[in-house]
């Protein structure tokens, strides 16, 4: 312990340490007000965020909205509360089914010998080669607009960088020398496969995904910013933004809200996915 | 696909530099009652040369000939290079225009159309009646696959060149919305030679007697329009003859609306079509702009209820519908007080259009009583009736093409506002090819679909039961789907009638019947504003469909 302490001050880390974890509690504090909106967003939003009131069309951030009020009269702060679940689940359900494809590529790859490799690695490089959000519009063009396609394009987009990552994670746990002893003391190809090379090759897959669920959020905002995701009167904040778009001049609130809330999320699932990083990269230091 | 309009319209040409009042009574009266010249030509001695530069905000056409398909975009551009037979004057009267004068047979079965005899095309060659016929022939051929314009020769069995400045029209049967229909751009003269030259090359540069002519069409970006300096054929209410003032026109497609207006202000573009209602109202506020407010001639723009199908099929349920929807607030704050509540089917600009505010109070109360009087009486844990197992849900397919955003808002209220009677409304935003889909497969129980036409003979286009029946295209215009014998029968007689004051009788009593059948909700007239910089000068829309012209317009700096 005293070893450690010394070392960080050798290094003259602490300042460095001290912003970290700062930035790691708002990170924490603002995703237990995510969950919470996500949870309970009748207990957090004033307002039926769908309750319009055309009256009081375009209202400035006032006490009685604290984000004003949209085209529509509607609560924004209301709306953007209630957004919070629709745009985390897209978020979080496209990095699920990304992540799922994108391992059923790599175990592929990595096990199913030479060919399945070739034609695993051939097919990622081909989607490779397309950017992520216009794959996602390919398949919702083919599929059609609405929230699950638009969380299963995003998903699927997503898939080659994780498969990817995954493969190479596999292989090189395959070729360690703990699945080797394994191997020489003889343990069935199975119990390896279950016991050693998964448990091992998975663990960074939580953080991956903590990474990732930043960017689906975004690009699930994307396409419901260009109308192929949520349908209206949904509250999600792409939506918001793309619905607010044509009164950026002259009421700010209807789209710096929702953006900020984007932003605010990529950025706080991004600082704790590096936490992660550190804490795994700690934990496999002192092991 | 009819004239589709996207947004919007108004004859009368309003300067803002006049008071407020004046906009608002011009905008309320049902006739275009400013003039469409004074609008901007106030000021100064026309100056000859320079390039106007038009950003419009409408689709890009697939085809500049108008004959082709027939639609809106294709108008506000062919307006600048092709003329029709007939013009419109401001007050509403056929006035000549390709044509100087025009005789019906008595009994309405032939008509003699006698041409100027001085019009050139923008190739140098003379305007003949043998152009008429082939024009005619053009729209009528199957393989043009003209929508609009076809329409609207339905009763013309064929034209013949009496000589080369009398084409005589030949009809199955009267029709009294002959002059009207021919006003139109969809029906514009072009050259014969023009048209042999086959349907791609016509589409890429059509040859007409307009005063500037198509230079060059660069996709996605813009149409170069230069002056014809044959030019000789104003209609009877341009300001002055002889060529256009302009040297030419650079017609610039910017789909952004907020980019449209920041091009403006820049001094990039003198003139952007479909100002938004915020651009609007951002504008007036800064004075710099002039506005022209020309709302499109024949229908308003309404949501229409699909009778022919539950559970609109009961007009208990229907009349529900528009007793429990709430518009009025909504179009004040999103439309920035630009656009005027209609009460009929017509445009404003239309003089036969009937109005009735009784038929469309909202009543949330009587909205409720009719759906238990109708059966849906039990609700459902979301508050949405149910009826033998069915739950009481409409399916509302919305073009983003042709709704602007503050239309899309104002669904969403209403949306909300049918939601307090216990309607379900699932408003499903599409493209336009996917919006067209939704309508050919019968799978939407409300939808806005505007139509342009001049004359109050769109009636008969959208509510004939004969136009449910689907075109080749797979389009039908009746989409409200109302069949009724009676109003057929009106509307019949109304076209075929040659006595003014039988025809707007018959047209009242066929608005009654549709208005009273609950199948249409009247939202306003179709919006159509342009706004233009303080250079320009001259520039005004024409009474026909509101296309804007450029013939009189010059640029001051």
């Amino acid at each position: 312990m005293s070893e450690l302490e010394l070392r960080t001050v050798a290094v003259g880390a602490r300042p460095r340490v001290a912003t970290v974890r700062i930035g790691t509690v708002l990170a924490v504090a603002f995703a237990l007000y995510l969950l919470l909106a996500c949870l309970v967003p009748d207990a957090v939003a004033p307002q039926d965020p769908n309750q319009i009131a055309p009256r009081d069309a375009f209202s400035p951030p006032s006490p009685a909205h604290w984000f004003g009020t949209d085209e529509s009269g509607r609560d924004v702060y209301s709306r953007v509360v209630f957004g919070t679940a629709n745009s985390l689940l897209i978020g979080v359900a496209a990095t699920a089914s990304g992540l799922t494809l994108g391992l059923a590529l790599a175990v592929l790859a990595a096990f199913g010998g030479r060919v399945f490799d070739f034609t695993v690695n051939r097919t990622i490089e081909v989607l490779f080669a397309f950017p992520g959000l216009l794959l996602a519009l390919l398949v919702i063009v083919i599929a059609g607009p609405g929230p699950v396609t638009a969380t299963l394009a995003v998903g699927l987009s997503t898939a080659p960088g994780y498969a990817r990552i995954l493969r190479g994670q596999l292989l090189a746990v395959r070729r360690s020398g703990y699945v080797e002893a394994a191997r020489v003391l003889g343990h069935r190809p199975r119990r390896i496969l279950g016991r050693h090379i998964l448990p091992n090759a998975l663990a960074p897959l939580l953080v991956l995904a903590t990474l990732g669920i930043g960017q689906a959020i975004v690009w699930a905002s994307a396409l419901s910013f260009l109308g192929l995701g949520a349908l209206p009167p949904t509250a999600e904040w792409g939506a918001m933004l793309s619905a607010g778009r044509p009164y950026l001049a002259t009421a700010w609130w209807l789209t710096v809200f929702p953006g900020l809330m984007i932003v605010l999320t990529a950025v706080a699932s991004t600082v704790l996915g590096r936490a992660l990083t550190r804490v795994r990269a700690r934990e496999g230091a002192t092991q | 696909m009819p004239a589709l309009p996207s947004r919007a319209a108004r004859r009368a040409l309003l300067p803002l530099a006049a008071s407020a009042v004046l906009l608002l009574a011009a905008c309320s009266a049902a006739t275009g009652d400013a003039t469409g010249t004074t609008g901007t030509a106030a000021s100064g001695t026309p100056v000859s040369g320079g390039t106007l530069v038009y950003a419009s905000g409408d689709a890009e056409p697939d085809c500049l000939d108008p004959h082709v398909g027939g639609n809106y975009p294709q108008a506000l551009i062919a307006g600048q290079y092709l003329e029709s037979l007939v013009s419109i004057d401001d007050n509403g009267r056929i006035i000549p225009w390709l044509a100087d004068s025009w005789e019906m047979a008595e009994d309405g079965l032939t008509w003699e159309f006698t041409l100027r005899d001085d019009v050139r095309f923008s190739d140098g060659t003379p305007l003949t009646a043998a152009d008429v016929k082939a024009t005619v022939e053009h729209v009528q051929d199957p393989a043009t696959g003209s929508s609009t314009g076809y329409l609207a020769l339905g009763k013309v069995a064929g034209v013949e060149a009496v000589s080369d400045t009398v084409a005589r029209f030949t009809m199955t049967a009267p029709d009294s919305a002959l002059l009207e229909s021919l006003s139109q751009p969809w029906l514009a003269i072009e050259s014969a030679a023009g048209i042999a030259r086959g349907l791609d090359e016509n589409c890429q540069a059509p040859i007409g007697t307009g005063p500037f002519a198509v230079d060059g069409w660069v996709k996605q970006d813009h149409v170069a329009l230069v002056r014809n300096d044959n030019y000789s054929s104003p209609p009877a209410d341009a300001a002055h003859e002889g060529p256009a003032y302009l040297e030419a026109i650079d017609w610039r497609f910017l789909p952004d609306s907020a980019s449209r207006y920041a091009a403006l202000q820049a001094g990039q573009v003198q003139v952007i079509d479909n100002a938004q209602p915020d651009t609007l109202a951002a504008a007036a506020s800064a004075g710099t702009f002039t506005e022209i407010d020309a709302p499109r001639p024949g229908a308003s723009n309404r949501l229409e209820l699909n009778s022919g199908q539950a559970p609109f099929d009961d007009a208990l349920v229907r009349e529900a519908f528009i007793r429990a929807v709430d518009v009025n607030d909504g179009i004040d704050s999103l439309f920035f007080g630009t656009a005027e509540r209609s009460y009929s089917a017509l445009s404003s600009v239309e003089p036969l259009g009937y109005s009735d505010e009784s038929l469309f109070g909202t009543d949330l109360k009587k909205a409720n009583a009719l759906l238990d009087e109708a059966g849906w009486s039990e609700k459902d844990a979301n508050g949405i009736r149910v009826k033998d197992g069915q739950r009481l849900s409409l399916a509302f397919p919305v073009s983003t093409n042709q709704s602007i955003p503050a239309e899309q808002s104002l669904f969403e209220q209403v949306q909300a506002t049918a939601a307090e009677a216990g309607f379900e409304v699932v408003i499903t935003p599409l493209d336009l090819s996917s919006w067209y889909g939704a309508l050919f497969t019968n799978d939407y129980d409300v939808v806005s679909a505007p139509y342009t036409k001049v004359g109050p003979d769109v009636l008969r286009i959208l509510y004939h039961s004969d136009s449910i029946t689907p075109a080749p295209s797979g389009y039908f215009a009746n989409l409200a789907q109302l069949s009724d014998p009676e109003l057929d029968s009106l509307l019949a007689q109304a076209a075929s009638s040659l006595d003014a004051d039988e025809r707007q009788t018959l047209y009242t009593a066929a608005q009654k019947r549709i208005l009273g059948s609950f199948t249409v909700l009247p939202l306003y007239d179709q919006q159509n504003h342009f706004l233009l910089s303080p250079t320009l000068h001259g520039a005004r829309a024409i009474g026909t469909v509101s296309t804007p012209s450029f013939y009189d317009a010059w640029l001051s700096e």
